[in-house]
């Protein structure tokens, strides 16, 4: 496979990457996704123009190595040989290339909008999947939903309470972000990483911020390192708090709710003990922290972490115990693991398939190089899989938090920032609390950006979601939603 | 279950944590002649100078004025009393300790004094104000308590609450769904998106037309504002002690 290999958060010269035929670039990108290689990246570099060079950013966690390939293409022929007939994953990547750049993957099975929800390649009208016969029926949701979350319109096509195909619609949130990235100051850029998704806050902070770090070529004190994992650890268990409470309310299941959602308070107030903010917004910029927190600080967001511990053990004993609950959580919405590895999907989702994936352990960056969690994934494939699985990695948080707090490095918490390389780029993953987010960041000969793509977990992961209803009972999408628990500002950008 | 009491009781003289961003303090004498500082690094244009003030309705309160003004003439306070009923109030200029609400009118109080249902929209919110609206109905806020809810339906609701920065595919929906409620009617705007656009104000991609549209009833800085700072600022308006 003809590409540049590099590892997570290492900067290289834009020209090193090789610009290859469509065919052959075809032929490369084929060979990887057979190497059990992920694509993570398939963007155009340019606003559209006569010619757009397109870049194909693949991942392989059995190596730790990053690859990136590109080939140009002119409006005379925009097109290439798709890859999503055969390695659905790319699917959604070559539709969102499609809306972007005009570039037409010929032979895509179902080319459709990514954020334009009824039109497709600027001006052709998409309707959506329906499907027709007797008794069969649609139902429409959204895209104002019942609850205060998020817009995204849901179309299940029905045959009494089964559903036989879910397709959801999104773009509503679309605030342009990539676009304003390019113009923003180095002080909007972090503001608008912070908003990218405000649940995922610390996790688009850092993958920004690891970006211009890697850049710029400089490093992190050790201290800064930690706590910034830390702030990463802090809303990972605030968010599996928060999903857990949405789970055990769409189950009816009060206490559930109550006590996790009281627990999440505690988490997150103790963000707010690092930075002010309960999201941890203000705290992750290029150059270390914006806060130093004093060892009174620290000390009690210990307490609270011990806190946590102890009684969430017994709210997930009570949880996980009652068959009542049990009942609508097993068996329900299984996305296979064959499923899961085929449409690329990420995180705790993916691990609650059985796929060995978390960028902490397979593309190590920060605090998480020194200390490594353990990936726990489970076989289960089904909403109680999605669920013990958060409950299992708030434990290892947990764990992590507290041995941490226990050997904290001193140290100052900004260092020095250099220019970034001018004409070079870098990839950024993280692990956010819902998956691998990548940063893919490149810079112009004025060191200002010259392509920000940004990839939520949730562009992968909505498709899971999709596959969870197919045969389920359509009263079980709610609860079926709250356990992949996804981004729609974070897909739709 | 090991609840304890986690609720917040009084929730007019609750005690925030001391990094919490809220009120700021200002102090325009100390500014010297000529010092841009603040307002160069704001990434969102929400301080004026000569006097020094600061528009709440842009400011994401992130710390960086504070932290870069050479003179500490900036400084974010714990107080969360930030609701206001007029986009004026929204600009402040450290005279005042708090923001309050002109009390609603009698009609208002009579109607929904003791009883608020409200329609979330977001319509471009990153999820954090989502959150914190979440936030407000669970035991620590306990926000039905005062008769305050949110409802699925607008056809149940007496308001529509907007997150966001109302990105154009949303135009249509925000205008259906207040029509569905209804009237007589309130719009509250939560978060610095919805007042001004806050980061995203120069996004090609907003249409902002509803807001033009109709009276915007109350106005909720932060980034996102605080769970409390909705409670209150909603009992103020209500004249509810």
């Amino acid at each position: 496979m003809n590409s540049l290999t590099v590892q997570n958060h290492q900067p290289f010269a834009i020209a090193d990457i090789p610009i290859l035929s469509i065919q052959e670039f075809g032929e490369s990108v084929r060979e990887a996704l057979l190497t059990h290689a992920r694509l993570i990246g398939l963007f155009g570099m340019e606003p559209t123009g006569p010619s757009t060079t397109v870049l194909a950013v693949l991942a392989n966690p059995s190596t730790s190595s990053l690859h990136i390939l590109g080939t140009r293409f002119t409006s005379a022929n925009p097109h290439y040989r798709s890859f999503a007939d055969v390695h659905h994953q790319t699917h959604y990547f070559e539709c969102e290339l499609a809306e972007q750049y005009h570039i037409i993957p010929d032979g895509h099975p179902w080319l459709r909008p990514v954020r334009k929800q009824t039109v497709l390649l600027d001006n052709q009208p998409y309707t959506m999947y329906k499907m027709e016969g007797e008794e069969v029926h649609e139902v429409a949701v959204g895209p104002i939903h019942a609850g205060v979350i998020e817009p995204g319109h849901f179309r299940f096509q029905c045959h009494g309470e089964l559903v036989y195909h879910l397709e959801i619609n999104l773009g509503y949130q679309h605030r342009g972000i990539e676009t304003l990235m390019l113009n923003a100051s180095g002080n909007q850029q972090s503001i608008l990483c912070e908003s990218i998704a405000g649940d995922t806050t610390i996790g688009h902070t850092m993958a920004y911020t690891l970006a211009v770090e890697a850049l710029s070529h400089s490093t992190a004190s050790l201290r800064t390192q930690v706590l910034r994992s830390i702030a990463e650890e802090l809303e990972r268990i605030a968010m599996h708090l928060a999903g857990l409470g949405g789970i055990a309310n769409d189950v009816g299941y009060a206490i559930g709710a109550a006590s996790y959602g009281r627990l999440r308070t505690i988490i997150i107030n103790s963000s707010a003990l690092l930075c002010g903010s309960r999201f941890g917004r203000g705290f992750i910029v290029p150059g270390g922290l914006r806060f130093d927190p004093t060892d009174d600080a620290l000390k009690i967001l210990g307490q609270n972490v011990q806190t946590v511990r102890h009684d969430i053990q017994i709210v997930n004993t009570v949880m996980f115990d009652a068959t009542s609950v049990l009942g609508r959580l097993d068996h329900t919405g299984i996305v296979t693991a064959v499923w899961a590895k085929s449409i690329g999907m990420v995180g705790p989702a993916a691990r609650a398939s059985g796929l060995d994936l978390d960028t902490r352990s397979q593309f190590p960056y920060g605090a998480y190089r020194y200390t490594h969690l353990p990936l726990i994934t489970l076989s289960s494939e089904d909403v109680f899989a999605r669920a013990r699985i958060r409950s299992l990695e708030i434990d290892e948080s947990i764990r992590f938090i507290l041995d941490q707090l226990e050997n904290l490095p001193s140290g100052p918490v900004h260092h020095e920032m250099k220019p970034v390389q001018n004409d070079a780029g870098v990839v950024s993953l993280i692990e956010g609390w819902r998956g691998e987010i990548a940063h893919c960041a490149f810079t112009n000969a004025e060191g200002k950006w010259k392509r920000y793509k940004i990839k939520d977990p949730s562009f992968h992961n909505w498709y899971g979601l999709a596959l969870a209803l197919r045969s389920e009972a359509i009263s079980d999408f709610p609860l079926c939603n709250k356990s992949f628990d996804l981004s729609y500002a974070g897909h739709d950008l | 279950m090991l609840q304890g009491d986690p609720i917040v009781h009084d929730v007019h003289h609750a005690s925030l944590l001391p990094l919490f961003r809220g009120m700021p303090e200002l102090d325009p004498e100390k500014c010297p002649d000529g010092c841009k500082e603040c307002q160069e690094v704001c990434p969102t244009g929400a301080i004026q100078l000569n006097p020094l003030r600061i528009n709440l309705g842009l400011c994401v309160f992130c710390p960086i004025c504070e932290q870069q003004c050479p003179e500490q003439a900036i400084h974010f306070t714990e107080e969360y009393h930030l609701t206001c009923s007029s986009p004026d109030q929204l600009v402040v200029d450290g005279t005042k300790p708090r923001l309050t609400p002109e009390i609603a009118s009698e009609t208002i109080r009579k109607y929904f004094g003791r009883s608020l249902k409200l329609r979330q929209i977001s319509a471009g919110g990153c999820n954090g104000c989502e959150l914190e609206l979440n936030a407000l109905s669970n035991v620590n806020f306990d926000m039905g308590r005062f008769g305050i809810e949110f409802v699925a339906s607008p056809r149940h609701a007496d308001g529509i609450v907007i997150t966001g920065p109302l990105p154009k595919a949303m135009a249509e929906a925000i205008d259906l769904c207040y029509e569905a409620v209804p009237s007589p009617k309130l719009i509250f705007l939560f978060g610095a998106c919805a007042i001004s656009g806050g980061i995203f104000k120069d996004s090609p991609e907003l249409n902002r037309e509803f807001l033009s549209k109709y009276h915007i009833d109350l106005f909720i800085p932060g980034c996102p504002p605080h769970p409390l700072t909705f409670i209150t600022g909603l009992l103020d308006w209500l004249n509810r002690k």
